[in-house]
């Protein structure tokens, strides 16, 4: 097995429905890493930075961030996670039904790492996050604590 | 709105009438002044030759008098000194003297027949007594001169008779100098009387004038105030109008944007699932077709036709919804866009439109014409996103069976920029002209593509142009869109 097994994926995703699709999609595309999924930015943001499994304290992750979240904009998670000096280099994969110009523009221009518009096309979506499951499998994700 | 009618003068007709019936006063009393000065003028003109005549009357006869005076002296002279010649040289051109005096007296009383016989009476007297003094030098040279008495003397009695004839003569001119003296103080005073009435009755009229026109430019001074007053009251509402509709606008662009996302959302569920089941369908599907057991026919009806059926159907109309509320993002977005104004070529915008259209005109055998454009300043997007959807539908809704006309053209009236877009085509029926600008909404047969958007995106555009969009159509003739839009747009505070 691969170094990059070890990578924790951290879904905050408040829709069920898209949740388990993406998980689906991601399990086909034969990615076996851990998935915690979270349905709001609070319990969420208190898992990356003070659970003792949390990517703060222990090991790198991946973060799959839906923009649209009942108690606070996925934008604002995204902000922290670039902005904290432990976090910055977590990779932040965006996953929102906004297709807007200026949405994604402003995520890349937080340090978002890849942004990708859910289709309601369902072929296109489960493609795209297979190429997403192909991805996880060939980066390295940094060690959060290696350069603390 | 009924018209009022303008007055000259003021702003009724019965202030009016008064008016120009008190000018025509004024005038008629400055001309009556006038003809009264000439006439009374010649009246005084009259009255003073008449004057100066009784004058003439006068000093004539006294000078007449003088003369027969003369001649009295020069007649005594004789007799006292006989030998003296001076005396008779003095009585002759005295006589002479009178005798011119008398003609002249003559010519002068010609007027007065009274006159006429009081000078022929003094003439014939003056005669008589001038013969009696030829005769008295006569004898004084002769020396045979008796004198008894000066009063016993005819001559004496005639002289004396001259003078008394000549003093009543002298009285009468008098009286009558007294009585045109008299006539003359009467004219002038008749002009006077004259002068002052006009006078007054000018100056009354003009102050009346001019207190009724006071008056008129008052109420029009307060009545323009009013309508100052009036026009501002308009531009605050229609201000707050704008702003009120501008804010909806925003509103609803807003709901749209959010409404859309959110709909979407579970949409991708209904995607995704509906995926998954068919692929859970097409898995037992496979197993059962390999199984050899014989399969009860409803199980076999439900896994190869029903379930793809209900499948089938959850995605077309799944899909037409993602069309619907793309359609709507779209619209939003379009909405949220910020306009900028630019001077617009709207021919040459025009012509771009058609031909991007050219294969389809070419398709359906349509004429298109492009008439008078006017200038404007707009959002050259906006417009020409207008214009392609105008046109586009009218090519679109042409009536079978008839070659098509389009023909685009415009005008400015009223500072507004019409723009129409007429056709020849299907038409659309009475019930449907609001219809037609809403959302999903669409009329007549449905034999054509499309999802009822165009013209609520039309509407929205035209809108936020500041503008108006109307359509007048009769079914199975053709319609017409006009298009209004103001000469130059400002953007307002939802474009902000």
């Amino acid at each position: 097995m691969p170094e990059s097994l070890a990578v924790n994926i951290v879904m905050i995703e408040d829709d069920e429905g898209h949740a388990r699709l993406i998980e689906k999609n991601i399990r086909r595309a034969g990615i076996s890493n851990a998935i915690r999924h979270f349905t709001d930015g609070t319990t969420a943001i208190d898992f990356l930075w003070n659970d003792p499994h949390g990517p703060a304290h222990n090991g790198p992750a991946l973060v799959l961030l839906d923009l649209n979240l009942p108690d606070m904009s996925g934008i604002d998670i995204l902000a922290k996670i670039k902005g904290d000096a432990h976090l910055r280099r977590t990779p932040v994969v965006v996953l929102t039904t906004t297709d807007d110009k200026v949405e994604i523009q402003r995520c890349y221009d937080l340090g978002c790492n890849v942004y990708i518009t859910k289709p309601v096309n369902y072929e296109n979506f489960a493609e795209a996050i297979r190429q997403l499951g192909l991805f996880l499998s060939v980066i390295q994700v940094p060690d959060a604590e290696g350069d603390a | 709105m009924p018209t009022t009618p303008v007055y000259a003068f003021s702003r009724d007709a019965g202030n009016n009438r008064l008016i120009l019936l008190l000018l025509g006063i004024g005038f008629a009393a400055l001309i009556a002044a006038v003809v009264a000065v000439v006439v009374v003028q010649r009246q005084a003109e009259r009255d003073a030759y008449w004057v100066e005549h009784t004058l003439d009357v006068e000093a004539s006869l006294n000078r007449f008098v003088r003369h027969a005076e003369r001649v009295e002296t020069a007649r005594r002279g004789m007799i006292i000194a006989p030998r003296e010649q001076s005396f008779y040289q003095i009585a002759d051109s005295a006589i002479s003297q009178a005798e011119r005096e008398m003609a002249q007296l003559n010519r002068l009383v010609a007027d007065n027949p009274v006159q006429i016989r009081s000078v022929t009476g003094l003439s014939k007297a003056f005669e008589a007594y001038a013969n009696r003094a030829r005769t008295t030098a006569a004898e004084a040279k002769l020396g045979i001169v008796k004198v008894a008495s000066l009063d016993a003397d005819t001559a004496t009695q005639s002289i004396r008779f001259i003078r008394s004839f000549s003093d009543r003569m002298l009285e009468r001119e008098d009286r009558l100098l007294r009585i045109r003296n008299l006539d003359q103080d009467r004219t002038r005073n008749l002009l006077s009387a004259m002068l002052g009435l006009c006078g007054a009755l000018i100056i009354g009229v003009s102050i009346a004038v001019i207190l009724i026109i006071r008056r008129n430019i008052g109420e029009i001074d307060t009545k323009r105030r009013e309508l100052h007053l009036l026009n501002q009251e308009l531009e605050s509402l229609v201000d707050a109008r704008t702003s009120e509709l501008q804010r909806a606008n925003a509103e609803i662009q807003r709901f749209a944007y959010i409404v859309s996302h959110d709909l979407r959302s579970p949409l991708v569920n209904v995607m995704g699932f509906t995926a998954e089941l068919d692929a859970a369908r097409k898995a037992i599907a496979d197993h059962l077709a390999k199984s050899e057991e014989a399969l009860p026919e409803n199980v076999r009806m439900a896994v190869d036709e029903d379930l793809p059926e209900s499948i089938g159907f959850i995605r077309s109309s799944t899909q037409k919804m993602d069309r619907l509320i793309n359609a709507i993002l779209r619209l939003s977005r379009e909405g949220r866009r910020t306009l900028s104004a630019s001077q617009l070529d709207l021919a040459g915008l025009v012509q771009a439109i058609i031909d991007s259209l050219q294969h389809r005109i070419d398709e359906t055998g349509t004429t298109i014409e492009i008439g008078q454009l006017p200038a404007l300043e707009s959002d050259r997007l906006a417009l020409e996103q207008i214009l392609s959807n105008l046109i586009e539908n009218a090519l679109k809704y042409l009536q079978p069976g008839r070659p098509g006309v389009i023909r685009i053209d415009g005008n400015v009236a009223h500072g507004r920029a019409h723009i129409h877009v007429r056709d020849n085509g299907r038409g659309i029926e009475q019930r449907d002209h609001e219809r037609i600008f809403d959302l999903f909404r669409r009329s007549g047969t449905q034999d054509q593509p499309g999802e009822g958007i165009g013209l609520a995106h039309v509407r929205a555009l035209a809108y936020r142009l500041g503008g108006l969009i109307e359509v007048s159509s009769e079914k199975g003739v053709g319609s017409t869109f006009t298009l209004s839009l103001p000469l130059k747009f400002q953007a307002g505070v939802a474009d902000a």
